[in-house]
């Protein structure tokens, strides 16, 4: 099964702070779950490197501010949603 | 073989301090990132001789470390390798013509600062997250610092302070990445034979080692003496710590 980059996306969130599924993720901020601290942030990070094969720059580590800010930075990656 | 099986990064590595901790980390068994400002035809068949000697793989990866684009590329790379990296030694360092403070531009010492300690902090992000993501044990961080960053002498101000941010970087990420199962350290050699300090004025040189007690410069195999134990397990309780190699200053 061909799983597609959204998807892919929101399971990132799913892993990294233990949702119940992917539809919670969709209006996270930063800092607005108690899983999404600054570790959090990292693991969340890590998951998106290894499932798109990426390295993200710092600056854009720093500005993921939301999961819809993320969708945008990651299309500086060629990921397409 | 204290690094079995471990893959390291160390910068600087084409002469000095690094080329030496590159020799006795091929001699315990780690495979080795060697890192040098340009890939030149001596550099290869350097790092080729020393992988050939202790039948371990080092792979050359050759950029200036002030130029951040060319350092994200390489890193990108090493991340595609899949490559899991256990070590970092953050080696590379500058030192700019000798002067007085008074006699010092800020953008001199912003120019060694940014050698010293910026492009190494830049590094470190980049490698500290592949570490994370390896989750392996007995991860390691070593930064060569200086006496002179502790005892601010015998260098110049911008290469003491330099030095001296490196190591309160030391110890701060000790404790961030401390989570992650990452050490780190760093070692603070005293005066060494190197290319470095063969400019050291002679009246300045001789009065330095004329305050340690064995009266001479480290080889610069005794310095990575120091950074083989704080990358290996032999060190695996200590973090955030400084360890002075000088002669006994």
């Amino acid at each position: 099964m061909v799983i597609s980059n959204l998807e892919k996306y929101k399971n990132c969130f799913v892993e990294a702070f233990a949702l119940a599924d992917g539809a919670q993720a969709e209006s996270l901020k930063y800092q607005s779950i108690q899983e999404w601290d600054s570790v959090g942030h990292m693991a969340l990070m890590a998951l998106l490197e290894d499932n798109f094969g990426i390295l993200l720059d710092t600056d854009d580590i720093i500005d993921f501010a939301s999961y819809e800010a993320g969708k945008e930075i990651l299309r500086k990656y060629d990921v397409a949603m | 073989m204290l690094l079995h099986e471990k893959t390291a990064i160390i910068t600087g590595t084409n002469r000095g301090i690094g080329l030496a901790t590159l020799e006795a980390f091929a001699a315990n068994g780690a495979k080795v990132y060697a890192h040098a400002r340009r890939e030149t035809p001596d550099f290869l068949a350097l790092i080729n001789d020393i992988s050939r000697m202790y039948g371990i793989e080092i792979w050359p990866v050759c950029f200036d470390l002030t130029d951040y684009d060319a350092m994200k590329q390489k890193m990108k790379e090493i991340a595609a390798s899949k490559r899991s990296i256990d070590i970092l030694v953050n080696n590379a360092g500058a030192v700019a013509d000798s002067s007085s403070f008074l006699m010092t531009s800020v953008e001199k010492m912003k120019a060694v600062f940014e050698v010293n300690f910026f492009a190494q902090m830049a590094l470190s992000q980049y490698v500290a997250r592949m570490m994370m993501r390896n989750k392996r044990a007995g991860m390691s961080i070593v930064n060569v610092a200086s006496a002179a960053g502790i005892d601010g002498d015998p260098a110049q101000v911008e290469y003491s302070a330099s030095k001296a941010a490196l190591i309160g970087a030391t110890k701060k990420l000790a404790i961030e990445l401390n989570g992650y199962n990452i050490r780190v350290n760093a070692v603070a050699p005293g005066v060494t034979d190197t290319d470095m300090v063969s400019a050291m004025d002679e009246g300045l040189m001789r009065r330095t080692l004329e305050k340690t007690v064995m009266n001479r410069k480290a080889q610069t195999g005794e310095i990575a003496g120091a950074i083989l134990f704080l990358a290996s397990g032999l060190s695996s309780f200590m973090t955030g710590q400084v360890l002075r190699v000088d002669g006994g200053m």
